[in-house]
């Protein structure tokens, strides 16, 4: 019985470069294995790699594609990531997204055309981020209060939203619905003064405001008092309680601001690309895509801005490889790999593993 | 590594027999060259305080742990055992203090946890005949259908006794069985080991409570410091002998005790009383008051209402009635960020579960309770540079060692997490201040420097309420000492006339008085 065992031991604290590079150095591990099972599958993986950076990456109108696809997963990303540094899990990007773009749309409607342009788009925004903040606090309250399990709470609010855009849309003549649409119920267009800005073809100004949020983000974790709190609380609760800190509030204020953003994610689609509450192109699983994305940054909002570029170049690249005969899986496999070998990277970064006898490993234990 | 399962058993042999077993962990011997004989028939009494190598030595003996010197003899034949498999082959088990079921299994499903003969195919009709035909035997009262997470502590503590009775064992470990029992089911437990008994089995009983020692065991074994320092049978046994041996010891560091006037009385608890875990109650009718530059000291075994009561003192759990004034103040329903400000310092009892943020690095711990005042925080801006030059200063104040950058204070060792939270409670200059076993695990330089501290603290006017097991440290640092039994107050010492064998009998639930 007497064997060897592994045993894995803390590494003090990672350097800046081992930050960077053990995550890209995942994405080429990833790279490497995804294209054995092109090999295997009997596929050319430097051909697919080629044609997936080319439809991704390769020109102007593909990154403009890109970058357009990657701003509302920024924002669900970050909106995880928040959550997430205090061990609380916000499943529910997806269904605060659909509630902030319901409520933004709205607003700029509401509001039309007589209002200035610069008013109608702050209000709409503001209106998706509040509303998303709201849809949150449906889960906060009982999760800070009651103990709810938030996973479960805000997974279920997802579904709530998604039927509650579907019924505006489809279900009756709501305020949202183009009423001249006779053949396909649709969303109404938002006035044209409700439209963001453009900056580079059809990239809306939406993208600088998701970066800037991700940045103040970072910058209120890192120096602020809450920021401090959050930390404490999601190493500790009880050390919270113990130092002093209201948990349920920390609770509460750190789902509300999660909510607020996926909220605003949702906004800047209706106000910068769809220009409308469009069913089709809002609920595509971006909320739980800003999960993956939020993961594989290990839950720093600034990696989120990459890595959502990243896996919003990705997904492009997969319809156009459908067309060469590739299946277009490989992107999700790849995005799959991604994952995995971040977060084995991160534990190898983090750990130390080697082999010791069960003698050792017995007197380390005791008291 | 054969069992000694049918070979002969002569009954001269005793059933069990440790010969010079010792152990040391870091260096630390927990075991010294200790004798024990354990006859058939028998049950047999561990007596010692926590970190006497009770539970070592029960873990020896159940092949948990390897002996660095000496021998284990069963029925008089050599043992070597590799792992509790080993020692349960050899008849051998042990009840640890940590129960080792699984929450959904019903009491029959356990029996075949981890049994040799289990096939493949289980049939729990079987199982629950024969767990039914064990509890008759014993006297054990349980139902075989049940599931565990339906079931009390002491229920669960008799599936694991019945579970080891299922393998047939002679010689019964429990470590520590009454400690998470009530009353009434440690009156349970008690016949069920009368009639494991009758039997001929032997059981080893591992206690720090003298009535339930006399109450059913055959002989005891006192252990100290890692020492066998006596043994007899129960039946003339003297209780204030026991208890002596028990908690005598030499005296390493004798410190202070030259005393200033006490001030205005700065903490009072009043009647308080305070539910356990378990729902029972921890804290009964507890009522005390500790002036300024005092340090009362609170004596008694861990488990006795002492995380509870400075839980409650500190705003951490619940108060059911009464009341707790602090300066003053009545802040008996007054959340745990009032009462710091209101000068409340705790060092508390569990150093890493809630004394830090384990995970976070040291300059982060040192402000935990101060970082929302205006020296480091600019409105709702932390300055990380006050905070990292506060950590600096407190660092060489309070001497912690061992921190590299962005180091989680997880990685230090005991005595330096000690130093950092009493670097951040007394650098608030707290009017009062509960220590919870402040040296408890430290080294001895350690324990001196958090000694000194808390002397320190009451020269400067600080009300101290020192909660310790260590008898010798209540008597070096405290002004009075209060004995602390199953949550009330049952006696009060002064530490200069300090009668180790009185004390010893209070801590143990045998005496109920004020002497002085």
């Amino acid at each position: 019985m007497v064997g060897r065992r592994l045993v894995v031991e803390r590494r003090g604290t990672p350097s800046l470069r081992a930050r960077i590079l053990f995550p890209l150095g995942s994405v080429l591990g990833a790279g490497i294995i995804g294209g054995l099972f092109l090999l295997a599958a009997g596929h050319d993986p430097l051909e697919a790699y080629r044609i997936v950076l080319q439809s991704g990456f390769g020109s102007d109108l593909t990154w403009v594609r890109t970058l357009i696809s990657a701003t509302p997963l920024i924002l669900t990303g970050i909106a995880v990531a928040v959550a997430f540094r205090m061990k609380i899990w916000n499943i529910g990007g997806e269904g605060q997204l659909l509630v902030g773009a319901i409520a933004a749309s709205g607003m700029a409607i509401a509001l039309g055309d007589s209002v200035p342009s610069f008013l109608v788009i702050t209000a709409s925004l503001a209106a998706g981020c509040i509303a998303g903040a709201f849809w949150a606090s449906l889960a906060a309250f009982p999760r800070a209060y009651l103990h709810t399990d938030e996973v479960i709470s805000t997974l279920m609010l997802n579904f709530v939203g998604l039927y509650l855009m579907n019924y505006l849309i489809f279900g009756s003549i709501s305020p949202w619905r183009d009423r001249e649409a006779l053949s396909f119920p649709r969303g109404r267009l938002i006035p044209v003064g409700a439209e963001l800005p453009q900056i580079w073809m059809r990239l809306s100004l939406g993208l600088p405001i998701a970066i800037a949020v991700a940045l103040l983000l970072w910058w209120i974790l890192r120096s602020s008092r809450w920021g401090f709190e959050i930390r404490v609380i999601g190493d500790s609760p009880l050390t919270g309680r113990y130092a002093g800190m209201s948990v349920p509030r920390t609770i509460i204020s750190v789902l509300l601001v999660s909510g607020g953003i996926a909220g605003l994610a949702g906004a800047i689609l209706v106000t910068g690309s769809t220009h409308s509450l469009a069913p089709g192109s809002l609920a595509v699983g971006l909320g739980y895509t800003g999960i993956v994305v939020a993961a594989v940054s290990r839950f720093n909002p600034v990696a989120v801005i990459p890595v959502a570029v990243l896996v919003a170049g990705l997904s492009n690249a997969g319809s156009s490889l459908q067309v060469l005969g590739v299946p277009s899986e490989i992107v999700v496999l790849l995005q799959g790999l991604i994952l995995l070998l971040v977060a084995a990277a991160e534990f190898l970064r983090d750990n130390r593993v080697r082999l010791v006898s069960r003698e050792d490993e017995l007197e380390t234990q005791a008291p | 590594m054969d069992g000694p399962g049918d070979a002969s058993r002569s009954n001269d042999a005793p059933a069990a027999e440790l010969l010079g077993v010792s152990k040391a962990f870091f260096g630390v011997l927990a075991n010294d060259r200790i004798d024990l004989d354990l006859r058939h028939g028998e049950v047999h009494a561990l007596l010692g305080e926590n970190g006497a190598g009770k539970s070592t030595l029960c873990s020896i003996l159940a092949g948990l742990y390897k002996p660095d010197a000496g021998e284990i003899l069963i029925d008089g034949i050599p043992q070597t055992f590799h792992s509790p498999r080993n020692a349960l082959a050899a008849g051998v088990g042990m009840v640890y203090q940590h129960f080792r079921l699984v929450d959904t299994f019903t009491v029959a499903e356990s029996l075949a946890l981890g049994h040799p003969d289990a096939s493949f195919r289980l049939s729990p009709r079987r199982l629950e005949l024969e767990a039914a035909s064990l509890c008759d035997r014993f006297g054990i009262q349980l139902d075989p259908q049940a599931r565990i997470w339906e079931l009390s502590v002491g229920e669960q503590q008799r599936v694991e006794i019945l579970k080891l009775l299922h393998r047939d064992v002679r010689i019964l470990i429990l470590d520590e069985p009454t400690a998470v029992l009530t009353t009434q089911e440690a009156e349970a437990l008690f016949r069920a080991v009368r009639a494991i008994r009758l039997e001929g089995k032997s059981v080893v009983f591992v206690s720090h409570k003298l009535r339930e020692i006399l109450a059913v065991a055959d002989r005891v074994t006192v252990l100290r410091a890692g020492k066998r320092v006596g043994q007899t049978s129960t039946a003339n046994a003297d209780p204030a002998h026991l208890a002596r041996l028990m908690v005598a010891r030499e005296f390493a560091m004798p410190e202070l005790q030259e005393h200033s006037t006490s001030g205005e009385v700065a903490l009072v608890a009043d009647g308080l009383v305070v539910a356990g875990e378990r729902g029972n109650r921890a804290v009964r009718d507890f009522s005390l008051q500790v002036r300024s530059g005092e340090i009362v000291g609170i004596a008694g075994i861990a488990g006795n209402g002492q995380r509870e009561l400075s839980e409650a003192l500190a705003g951490l759990r619940r108060v059911e009635s009464g009341r707790i004034v602090l300066n003053g103040r009545d802040v008996t329903l007054a959340n745990p960020m009032e009462r710091i400000r209101h000068g409340l310092g705790y060092v508390p009892e569990d150093r890493l579960e809630m004394g830090v943020a384990a995970g976070l690095p040291l300059e982060d711990n040192l402000v935990l309770k101060s970082y929302r005042t205006r020296r480091f925080s600019r409105g709702p801006i932390l300055s990380s540079k006050a905070v990292r030059a506060w950590s600096t200063d407190l660092s060489e104040r309070f001497d912690i060692r061992g921190v590299r950058d962005g180091m989680p204070v997880s990685l230090l060792s005991g005595g330096n997490l000690q130093r950092t939270i009493l670097a951040r409670e007394l650098s608030q200059r707290p009017q009062v201040l509960i220590a919870a076993s402040p040296t408890r695990g430290l080294d001895l330089a350690a324990v001196e420097g958090v000694r000194r501290h808390l002397l320190e603290q009451r020269a400067q006017g600080t009300a101290i309420l020192l909660i310790s097991e260590d008898l010798e440290e209540l008597q070096a640092l405290s002004d009075r000492i209060l004995v602390l039994y199953e949550g009330s107050i049952v006696g009060e010492v002064s530490p200069g006339g300090l009668d180790d064998e009185q004390v010893g009998l209070m801590m143990a639930g045998h005496l109920r008085q004020t002497p002085d």
